[in-house]
């Protein structure tokens, strides 16, 4: 049987952080060929209700690298399951599928890389660009006793936010975290990061 | 982000908008394969928002259970892209119904008379049309619901 000659792919996993799937298997080698493959995925929904169909990747009908972006594939917060199979000509493999399924509130959300800078004592702050699911959970305060901690949900990166305005000479520091409401998790806190703002200006 | 759901003494979260998104990938396309618009499914007399508080979450429980048994199941295509879709609002649809069961499990998704009533108005609304025919035009209707759980 023509199909049993090429081998399955083996090791299947997903890869998960900040909410991009990247599903990953060992290549099928087959000396001097190209092997293609082709990706399918079922939610639990279609486990339970449509006696286990598969539905085709968004990305991955016959490709040759050994790994698939599946973060469009993967849109509730239910258990996934992949897989994958090799084809060569007309041979194709038996079927692989994951030892583990997969939900993507398992995801790795790493702390948020943040930019300050001073626009005059104008206290600015610019996040990553992670992708529409995220959110930014920012802590600041004025370095100096009993100073008041403050809070501010930053609802998308990639672009500049004012956070406060300074007083001259006064030092200010920040921390941040993500949030992904959709599948009600958020990251540690990453480095705290201080300014000083300019010293009054002296009149002119 | 989430949509904070209240029905009655259950509050649950959802991924409204995600959903949404979804949704109006297909709406065009799921809409234009229904040839009966005279006909509704979903009827403002039987809107979610105006369902007594207390059994909210019982026709709410009776809507979820209604899409993922006999529309989301039923419907075909082959249309890879909108297949994706369906499949998405079906599990995501799914997770809001594993999350209902805690208010079930907690006694506190009463099923009285009005729940009943008006899921079985929708039936049989449904169920004068012919299969496939009510099968499209309750997933266009998913509009109606997804307005009923804004405004709810």
């Amino acid at each position: 049987d023509a199909a049993a000659i090429l081998p399955a792919p083996l090791d299947l996993s997903v890869h998960s952080i900040n909410m991009k799937h990247i599903l990953t298997w060992s290549p099928v080698i087959v000396p001097g060929k190209i092997v293609n493959y082709s990706v399918e995925y079922q939610g639990e929904y279609e486990r339970y209700y449509t006696s286990s169909t598969w539905i085709p990747s968004s990305w991955c009908s016959s490709i040759s690298t050994p790994e698939c972006n599946v973060t469009d594939d993967i849109t509730a917060t239910v258990a996934y399951n992949f897989r994958v199979r090799a084809t060569l000509g007309n041979q194709s493999s038996a079927w692989s599928t994951l030892k583990e399924l997969f939900n993507r509130n398992s995801t790795i959300l790493t702390s948020p890389r943040m930019k300050m800078s001073k626009d005059g004592y104008h206290l600015i702050v610019e996040f990553e660009d992670l992708g529409p699911y995220f959110e930014f959970n920012v802590t600041y305060w004025r370095k100096s006793p009993n100073s008041q901690v403050l809070y501010k949900i930053v609802r998308e990166g990639g672009s500049l936010v004012h956070l406060e305005t300074m007083e001259a000479g006064a030092e200010y520091c920040v921390k941040a975290q993500t949030i992904v409401e959709v599948i009600e998790r958020s990251s540690a806190f990453n480095q705290v990061e201080c300014v000083i703002a300019q010293d009054e200006s002296p009149l002119l | 982000g989430l949509k904070r759901l209240h029905l009655g003494n259950c509050v649950l979260s959802m991924n409204y908008q995600e959903m949404r998104n979804e949704f109006l990938e297909i709406k065009g396309y799921v809409q234009a394969e229904d040839g009966n618009l005279d006909k509704r499914i979903l009827k403002s007399s039987e809107a979610l928002q105006d369902t007594k508080p207390t059994e909210r979450c019982c026709f709410f429980r009776h809507l979820l259970r209604f899409y993922l048994d006999r529309v989301f199941k039923n419907y075909q295509t082959t249309n890879h892209h909108i297949r994706r879709k369906v499949s998405s609002l079906a599990n995501s649809f799914l997770g809001i119904k594993k999350e209902l069961r805690l208010c079930h499990d907690h006694m506190i998704c009463h099923c009285g008379e009005e729940a009943k009533k008006k899921y079985t108005q929708i039936l049989s609304h449904f169920e004068e049309l012919d299969a496939q025919t009510a099968v499209v035009k309750a997933l266009g209707e998913l509009d109606i619901l997804l307005r009923w759980i804004e405004k709810t």
